[in-house]
């Protein structure tokens, strides 16, 4: 079997997802370190012809290079999780899971700059990116309350999904970037949940107990 | 004293499981409420008192709760009893942590904002049937909210504001106050029943509903006038 390369900057939340997902899989990949702080490698030629974006996370596999943690996430489900219990077939739940992932991919990621912007500097509109990760913070609180009243610990069914695995870290590292999780109840509780999957691990900002 | 002492509402009792821990704030004040493995609950100033890190990103051991920094552990007390580093040494009782009267009640946890007076809660209502709904954290300030609540017809204030009486949708709903801080204020909604009365789906509508009330609520603020910081002039806790 071909190797599954995972280029990867720790302190990175999308990377996270990923390592997050591979450990839930059980899957054995090499990493390469890649110097995104202060080095920039990310933007270096040679990164530069694996993701035209300049951004991490990027996975390869034998001929295969596909970046992105939503659709990373995505391509190692249907790959290695041959039960089909990460990402369901069924067209109700897989239509609200990429629905999920969208949200991960856009309104969350405000998140991540937020942090980005905390941590590294990175500029960024401050008072617009915390409005737009708070109100994303409060959508997923929203739901995981619903969520709760079908005794669901989860985002979508009765399992574990992808989306959890694209939704926790940005919540899980939000007081990197000030924001508390005192307003958020059930985030709490989903979280503590997400800590005792199978293979779960950490990373710098996200301990193993809470 | 900065604010009125009183009994508050602070978390919804079943969203804070054994052996966890919560920040939270009253009146501005972080606060950082636990639950032991044997299901008390206690409510303590939110600082370490080795370099001041939240208590509440630490973690609930059987009886004692540690500091995520370096592991010190508290008793239910709030008394330093063991330092990991120094794991020999017998902690001298100083070294302990502010605690606040802190009990389960309604569904809810409660805690008194003065940390000398001992006053017992006393609540119009008690019941130990209760369904809760949810915490609704609402970015308006606690006055203004208290206000808009009072003027709206399917809202009574009880209990000198810790508690508001809801006749929307299904009867017997009922919200904890708590001023939350300088403009943000958190309301802890259940049902006075048990879950068998009020089964999921009541609860997912009463949800919906609270969630259109917190935009009604920031949508539009009624002003707040009270002097920056004075909580002890709020009209209701006279
Ligand atoms: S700050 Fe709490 S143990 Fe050091």
């Amino acid at each position: 079997m071909a190797k599954l390369t995972l280029y990867d900057y720790e302190l990175d939340d999308q990377c996270y997802k990923v390592r997050l997902f591979l450990g839930a899989l059980g899957c054995l990949y090499d990493k390469v370190a890649v110097d995104v702080h202060p080095g920039s490698e990310h933007r270096s030629a040679r990164y530069l012809r694996l993701n035209p974006l300049g951004a991490l996370p990027i996975l390869t596999e034998a001929d295969l290079t596909i970046y992105g943690a939503e659709a990373i996430l995505t391509y190692l489900a249907l790959k290695y999780d041959t039960a089909r219990v990460w990402l369901p077939e069924k067209p109700e739940t897989f239509g609200r899971i990429m629905q999920w992932l969208a949200f991960s991919g856009s309104i969350l990621s405000a998140a991540s700059i937020a942090r980005a912007h905390a941590l590294f500097e990175i500029e960024a509109d401050e008072t617009k990116v915390y409005r737009k990760a708070r109100l994303a913070f409060r959508l997923m609180e929203d739901h995981m309350t619903k969520q709760q009243f079908d005794d669901t610990f989860w985002f979508i069914g009765n399992t574990a999904t992808i989306v959890d695995i694209a939704l926790f870290p940005n919540i899980a590292l939000s007081r990197d970037f000030g924001v508390d999780h005192d307003e958020y109840p059930a985030l709490r509780r989903w979280m503590a949940h997400v800590r005792g999957i199978p293979g779960f691990i950490t990373m710098p900002g996200i301990p193993a107990y809470h | 004293m900065s604010f009125s002492g009183g009994w508050y509402p602070v978390a919804l009792s079943n969203q804070l499981e054994p052996a966890t821990s919560a920040g939270t704030r009253l009146f501005d004040r972080e606060i950082c409420i636990w639950r032991d493995s044997d299901g008390g609950v206690h409510a303590w100033e939110d600082r370490c008192p080795h370099r001041g890190m939240r208590l509440s990103f630490g973690f609930v051991r059987g009886d004692r709760i540690a500091c995520l920094y370096h592991g010190w552990q508290y008793d239910m007390q709030g008394r330093c009893r063991f330092i990991p580093a120094h794991p020999q040494l017998d902690v001298p009782s100083t070294i302990r942590v502010a605690t606040y009267p802190c009990i389960d009640r309604l569904g809810m946890v409660w805690m008194c904002s003065d940390l000398k007076m001992e006053m017992p809660l006393d609540l119009p209502i008690d019941r130990r049937d209760i369904a809760p709904v949810r915490s609704l954290y609402v970015d308006c300030a606690p006055i203004a909210t208290m206000q808009a609540l009072s003027a709206r017809s399917e809202c009574t204030v009880l209990a000198g504001g810790a508690l508001i009486s809801i006749h929307a949708g299904p009867q017997n709903m009922i919200a904890g106050f708590q001023p939350f801080g300088k403009g943000k204020t958190a309301l802890h909604i259940v049902f006075l029943g048990s879950p068998e009365q009020y089964p999921g789906n009541a609860r997912r509508s009463a949800a919906v509903w609270a969630e259109e009330l917190r935009h009604d609520l920031e949508r539009e603020p009624v002003p707040d006038t009270a002097p920056a910081g004075s909580y002890e002039a709020a009209p209701w806790r006279s």
